[in-house]
């Protein structure tokens, strides 16, 4: 039985795994930019010596983590995975132990921010590091996509099986996605299932098979052409001579138990769909003699790049560029991704990237409190959600600039949703494309936004505020410290909500986070919890107005929205790339992954924040491109 | 939509699925003579003995976000004890039992970890492990009692096990601070890095446990059939075997649970070699699929629970009533706020009175559960006599977030090998494991230790 590994012991390993292995494999040299004026002696050694180098030094080092060892950036870089863990541990406040005297939030912050510089100014070129995903099975939109674009037939299988399991915010995560007994079961019920409506359809049965035998000599032949063709574009590669063998063998079997052709078919099609080359999505491991990195080869990237940008196998262009090898380079990969991003099967990402990372999926199942709300209903939630998606459909098809999701002055209404917004002149269901009143300006305003980040029945800045820096400025806040007090909802006597806001915040502890986070949230506080405009909640005056930390004032959304788009555009875009790149990849992100979120951010820079220029920077990438052997330590 | 096309009566259905059934411990008591060459402490081995030739069933049902413990603990210990509040549903069944007061679950606390109690609540409460804290790569927590006790005896039973529960788990987002949503959704694990998917829709649960042809209508075509499906299986275990030896580490964990899942149907089409000598007959109407009501939901998979026991089609079952974390609102009690909300209550009177409603809405439909398996006769007894539920959470109190103390029931009286009807204290952190040891014991696959366990838990039986 395995017994979980002790916080302590980790620790004790990783330190152990980076005595043992060189960390880099190619000598970096000099570290190209020196620490301007030695920032690690100004901002991170003094945190050291005050409040861990009592316990972590040389000689008798707590957990054998020896942090005194550390006396220069260079020394930062070689060990990013323990810095990434004492940045971890110090946030959490989990160090230094509750019995020593604790860092102030402001110096957990600054020392946090000190490190990330450390990592930043890693040497990209000193090595490469694409990184490495687990063998990752379809989800359950890439199996039924999947199934749609080999058969032809829109049949939703994977609708019935199990919830995939959601990691890093996504639900492609190769790490995540198991096969439970249940799920092999419903992958050959879907099979068998998926067969039979095959056989049974004769236009789709010719489509799939096309072959036929002039005569009785040839049957065997064309059947063979038949299987060979549709196990190809299952396995999303050639099959060997030896696949192809073993599965005319299964054939002649059922043939030799006077099985009916209906059965024959079946049998066949029902061991392609439920093989592992047609369920899992399989990379050749490097050869050790390529230095442990190799080039994907081109039906490994027509793969990615499908799963990635339409959620679906590759088309037969895909195939046949992967076949002449031409996919192999960066041009053409960036081609066939611009192709593929005007095609509609990219509203793929809209439903499952922007659907997670927005959760416009959580959307559909939020309801608000039916007596503070009486005009809300589902029709109103479902434009909710179709505003948004509508939205970044647009940017992806038009190839539109990305920071006007902070700030556009557009959006997409049908009647319903206008209504909502006070909008004149706008009828029917259709969707259409309309200016935007003064106070809303990009995504961030948003009625489904605005309805996902309140309560049933309130609004919360501080809710709208974490999520804004989470999931857009790529600035999380460390959790609260355990049995902070919950403010109390809807107790008028201890004035308004802000008013109670802003005595919780003259708790030290609290401040330091809260300053920027309820800050965010006061922004957006003339929108109520289904984000309907207004101007007093209750008996009270909106004050919409605040301060972000560097003393930049706003007052209400729109004014808010422009500070974003003119002071935040690179943490906006660090953000966007980042949470791309994990769907891209369906892996978590490491540090050496900067290299590849820093080229992202710099590109986006320098051609007019294009979301095509985005997507080109990623699947070009190293990381996109190549793959790693295995460096589980 | 669903392609699994079944336009069929019910009555159609059930005489073509044949929930007619054997039952086969009057033929085969593997799992038990397992039990005797054991080391299980003489007290316990005596009562066995006496205990009928009956298969053993257990289950494991986990609720969120703790309770409200001063409505749950009894006053009095040993028999006859007070039916507080949130236990009060269950006085039609309360000599079949106990409430276990102390125990704890010391992985469950963030021991170096920081935030992220209730993803751990749920990974811990049938493992015992500490998780590794990842939001996506490399999840890691250990193997669970029921999948102990499945990989020893799962195979007497067409199912080894059953995965249930009411939610699906989040579409997207984070669930729980740096946890990935695997740990909160899911309480069953089959190894230390895969957990078990769990089944949300009832109709779904009767397909799979009665839907797929009754061996006693077996004819040459379906035979042929059959034939082919297992060279299918040949076919794609061959090849993920083949993958299998060229790929590293961490991919063969994927391709194990993919051969894993290919033996599990590979053993069912076996087992239909050797089925029906005894029959019964179940009448059921089908579920039509997840029902709104909430309540009808958990009571249907509670159906299913019974019925995959009562026709020996598994002995070990999980349920998690909701996930880690739920926010679950309860308007069908008048209680619409969401659960995980309410239980940071702060120690707000009207916030507990309103846990206090939510946790004994929980345990009458456990009281439901109970009550159908002790209608349901078994051999001179019934089927709760023969089987033992575990229910509760790994979190005690919702605020404080802590492990000890645990608010845990265990049903039923494993074959008369627990002294049920009682309330028992335990020692101040005695680790729940200790309780999953003495239940493995019962079942009659005994180890030497799961999770942190440091021992059998005494006082089960007097």
């Amino acid at each position: 039985m395995p017994h979980p590994t002790s916080h302590l012991t980790m620790f004790t390993a990783t330190l152990a795994f980076f005595a043992a292995v060189p960390v880099l494999a190619v000598d970096p040299g000099p570290v190209s930019d020196p620490a301007p004026a030695n920032s690690f002696a100004t901002n991170v050694a003094p945190f050291l010596q005050t409040h861990c180098i009592g316990c972590h030094s040389a000689d008798d080092a707590e957990g054998d983590v020896a942090l005194d060892q550390f006396t220069d950036s260079a020394k930062v870089q070689q060990n990013y995975d323990l810095w990434e863990k004492i940045v971890r541990l110090v946030r959490d406040h989990q160090m230094p132990p509750a019995d020593e005297s604790q860092p102030t939030s402001e110096e957990i912050i600054a020392l946090a921010a000190a490190v990330d510089t450390e990592l930043t100014k890693f040497d990209c070129s000193s090595e490469r590091h694409p990184g490495r995903v687990t063998l990752r099975r379809l989800n359950k939109p890439e199996y039924n996509n999947t199934i749609r674009d080999l058969t032809g037939l829109d049949l939703q299988p994977a609708n019935d099986f199990p919830s995939d399991d959601v990691g890093n915010g996504f639900d492609n995560m190769a790490d995540v996605l198991t096969i439970p007994p249940v799920l092999m079961e419903k992958y050959l019920a879907a099979a068998y299932a998926i067969a039979e409506q095959v056989y049974e359809d004769e236009s789709v049965r010719k489509r799939l098979f096309p072959h036929t035998a002039a005569s009785d000599e040839e049957r065997v032949d064309a059947a063979k052409r038949n299987v060979r063709e549709f196990a190809t574009r299952a396995f999303r590669r050639p099959i060997t001579t030896d696949e192809a063998n073993r599965l005319f063998q299964i054939m002649r079997e059922a043939w030799e138990k006077d099985s009916s052709e209906a059965e024959i078919y079946t049998t066949i099609i029902v061991a392609i769909l439920s093989n592992p080359n047609f369920l899992f999505r399989v990379e050749q491991e490097p050869a050790a003699d390529t230095g442990g990195i190799h080039i994907l080869n081109g039906y490994e990237l027509a793969s990615r790049l499908s799963y990635f940008l339409w959620s679906s196998m590759p088309d037969e262009r895909l195939f046949n560029l992967a076949a002449s090898g031409e996919l192999q380079h960066h041009e053409c990969l960036e081609n066939e991704a611009r192709r593929m991003l005007a095609d509609p099967k990219a509203r793929a990402l809209v439903d499952n990237f922007a659907g997670q990372w927005l959760q416009l999926r959580d959307v559909s199942r939020l309801m608000p409190d039916p007596q503070a709300f009486p005009d809300f209903d589902g029709e109103l939630r479902t434009a909710m959600r179709r505003e948004t998606e509508m939205f970044i459909e647009t940017m992806i098809r038009e190839d539109r600039n990305v920071l006007e999701f902070l700030n556009a002055d557009y959006t997409f209404v049908n009647a319903r949703l206008a209504k909502h917004y006070g909008i004149s002149d706008v009828d029917g269901e259709e969707f259409q494309r309309v200016p935007l009143p003064k106070e809303r300006r990009g995504v961030l305003t948003h009625a489904g936004i605005l309805m996902l980040t309140s309560n049933p029945t309130r609004t919360s800045p501080v809710k709208r505020g974490k999520w804004i820096l989470e999931n857009v400025l790529a600035e999380a806040p460390p959790p609260a410290p355990p049995n902070v007090p919950e403010l109390e909802a809807g107790d008028d006597r201890l004035g308004s909500l802000r008013e109670q806001m802003e005595q919780h915040r003259t708790n030290e502890v609290c401040a330091s986070c809260h300053r920027t986070m309820d800050a965010l949230g006061f922004g957006l506080e003339r929108f109520d919890a289904i984000g309907a405009a207004r101007d007093r909640d209750g008996k009270f005056e909106i004050d919409a107005s605040g301060e972000l930390p560097g003393g930049r004032q706003f007052d209400g959304a729109a004014d808010l929205m422009r500070i974003l788009r003119d002071e935040k555009s690179k943490q906006f875009c660090k953000c966007l790339t980042e949470k791309l790149l994990i769907y891209a990849l369906g892996r978590g992100l490491s540090s050496y992954d900067r290299c590849t979120i820093n080229d992202a951010v710099a590109a986006l820079e320098q051609n007019d924040y294009r979301f095509g220029v985005l997507v080109a920077s990623i699947v070009t990438s190293d990381a996109f491109t190549m793959r790693e052997g295995n460096i589980e330590p | 939509m669903s392609i699994q096309t079944n336009r069929l009566s019910r009555r159609t259905v059930l005489r073509a699925a044949g929930i007619s059934l054997a039952l086969p411990w009057l033929e085969s008591l593997a799992p038990r003579s397992g039990l005797a060459n054991s080391t299980v402490p003489g007290a316990m081995a005596a009562s066995v003995d006496a205990a009928a030739t009956m298969p053993q069933r257990m289950a494991f049902i986990f609720v969120p976000n703790g309770v409200h413990l001063s409505d749950w603990t009894p006053r009095r210990e040993g028999y006859g004890y007070d039916l507080p509040h949130i236990l009060a549903p269950l006085a039609p069944v309360q000599e079949d039992v106990m409430v276990l007061s102390g125990l704890t679950h010391d992985k469950g606390r963030a021991n170096g970890d920081g935030a992220g109690d209730h993803a751990r609540s749920a990974s811990v409460f049938l493992t015992g492990a500490q998780p590794r804290k990842t939001a996506g790569s490399n999840i890691r927590s250990g193997i669970s009692v029921d999948q102990v006790a499945a990989k020893a005896a799962g195979h007497a039973t067409k199912f080894a096990s059953l995965e249930l529960g009411c939610e699906p788990g989040r579409s997207a987002g984070n669930c729980d601070s740096g946890y990935s949503c695997a740990y909160s959704s899911n309480v069953s694990w089959s190894s230390e890095a895969s957990p078990l998917g769990k089944e949300t829709n009832p109709r779904f649960v009767f397909d799979r446990l009665f839907g797929d042809g009754n061996s006693g209508m077996r004819d040459k075509d379906s035979l042929r059939r059959e034939a082919l499906k297992k060279s299918v299986l040949d076919f794609i275990s061959e090849d993920a075997r083949s993958l299998h030896s060229r790929l590293a580490a961490n991919d063969r964990r994927k391709l194990d649970e993919y051969l894993g899942g290919v033996r599990e149907v590979e053993r069912r089409i076996e087992r239909t070699d050797d089925e029906p000598k005894v029959s019964i007959d179940v009448d059921y109407p089908i579920p039509k699929g997840t029902p709104d009501d909430y309540a009808e939901h958990i009571r249907l998979m509670c159906d299913m629970i019974v019925m995959a026991f009562q026709t020996d089609r598994t002995r070990i079952a999980t349920f998690m009533f909701a996930d880690a974390g739920s926010n679950r609102g309860y308007r069908h009690i008048n209680v619409p706020d969401g659960h995980h909300d309410l239980s940071h209550h702060g120690g707000d009177a009207k916030k507990l009175a309103k846990i206090s409603e939510i946790n004994r809405f929980h345990v009458a439909q456990l009281a439901y559960l109970l009550k159908r398996l002790k209608s349901t006769s078994e051999g001179e007894g019934n089927l709760l006599d023969n089987s033992m539920i575990c229910y509760g959470s790994a979190i005690s109190d919702g605020n404080r977030h802590n492990n000890e103390n645990l608010p845990i029931l265990l049903a039923g009286r494993g074959g008369r090998s627990i002294d049920a009807g009682r309330h028992i204290r335990v020692a101040p952190e005695t680790p729940m494991c200790n309780l999953f040891l003495s239940m493995l014991d019962r079942f009659g696959t005994p180890v030497d230790f799961i999770g942190d366990s440091t021992g059998r838990l005494p006082g089960l039986t007097i």
